[in-house]
């Protein structure tokens, strides 16, 4: 359980940016995580949600996008999204879909990328 | 009154990818100065410690350790019992160690004087998956005692994995578990690792780690 961390550090980022920005106050910020990531993303928004208070995110709405697995098979020549096998978000085993192989590099799906912030500024 | 502007600013910062340079960074260091280092990883009570301290008495390569726990003072006494050196990496809250905790650990270990560095993790089977520390290679500890489907229950951990570790196999019947289950689950997530069953307690499968350990060391 790391989602406080990186909450941590995704505030900071945003911060970060923002003051690089001159905002005055961030309205929206979109994120981009992994499904083989070992984040939750409920529990991620939930603490995003508490750490936030009293800074220039606290009432900014958070977006997270999931990033599918993308892989490139070293069995075959397969390169695409990967056979997660309908596992659920923090276990998924990755396979080739096209040889059932698990031999694959993976291409996405270990994100956890703050992607763009909607900021107001005077 | 004050119109107040909205922009969309691009941010495209990545913490993943944040912590993999670091990591590098740290490999770097660790290269510089000829220091292989092991990542150890594993369950809470697998026996990561005891292994530990078993390969420092064993081996003639100079060892240095990073003992990261939520408390780590207790690992590190063991650990300074056998003369080596040893950093103490209080992780607090967190469940893993980082490329960040582990540089500054770095600066505190004399890398001069030793040829291995091992990185004991926090003992834990899910949250290590996501923070490469910068090491050579990552060992994984489990148990039986943690139960059979441990492999299953925890693939990831097993995919990233360079050697897999099953200790405590004299405790297999008493606790009843199927420790040539738990080599298959993890072949079969991994057809490439080695997996050496091991007890400390009666030596069991003990030689075949420092083996294996030696093997990557003269591949690096």
């Amino acid at each position: 359980m790391h989602e406080l961390s990186m909450a941590q550090a995704i505030v900071d980022t945003v911060l970060d940016a923002a003051e690089k920005n001159n905002a005055t106050e961030v309205v929206e910020v979109t994120i981009e995580v992994g499904m083989l990531t070992m984040l939750n993303p409920e529990q991620l928004k939930f603490l995003l949600d508490v750490i936030v208070e009293d800074t220039l995110l606290a009432d900014a709405e958070i977006i997270i996008e999931d990033v599918p697995v993308e892989i490139d098979c070293r069995s075959c020549d397969y390169t695409g999204l990967a056979n997660t096998d309908g596992s659920d978000h923090y276990l998924s085993i990755v396979k080739c879909p096209q040889c059932d192989e698990r031999n694959v590099e993976i291409l996405t799906g270990k994100e956890c990328n703050v992607k763009t912030i909607k900021i107001e500024k005077e | 009154m004050r119109m107040h502007k909205v922009a969309e600013v691009e941010v495209q910062h990545d913490i993943m990818v944040a912590n993999k340079k670091l990591a590098r960074k740290n490999q770097r260091i660790l290269d510089k100065d000829r220091v292989f280092s092991v990542d150890v990883v594993g369950a809470i009570g697998s026996g990561k410690t005891s292994l530990i301290e078993a390969i420092i008495d064993a081996v003639d390569y100079k060892i240095g350790v990073i003992a990261g726990d939520v408390i780590s003072k207790y690992d590190a006494g063991r650990f300074e019992n056998h003369n080596v050196p040893v950093v103490g990496l209080n992780t607090g809250k967190e469940c893993h160690l980082d490329a960040h905790l582990v540089e500054h650990a770095l600066h505190d270990m004399p890398l001069e004087d030793i040829d291995v560095l091992f990185i004991e993790n926090v003992g834990n089977l899910i949250c290590p998956v996501d923070f490469d520390l910068g090491s050579h290679m990552r060992m994984v500890v489990i148990s039986v005692t943690e139960g059979d489907d441990t492999v299953e229950k925890h693939p990831l951990i097993f995919q990233d994995a360079d050697l897999v570790v099953i200790n405590k196999v004299d405790l297999a019947e008493a606790v009843g578990a199927d420790s040539d289950k738990m080599v298959r689950d993890v072949k079969e997530l991994n057809s490439e690792v080695q997996v050496i069953k091991t007890s400390l307690k009666t030596g069991t499968g003990f030689d075949e780690v420092i083996k294996a350990i030696d093997g990557f060391i003269t591949d690096n």
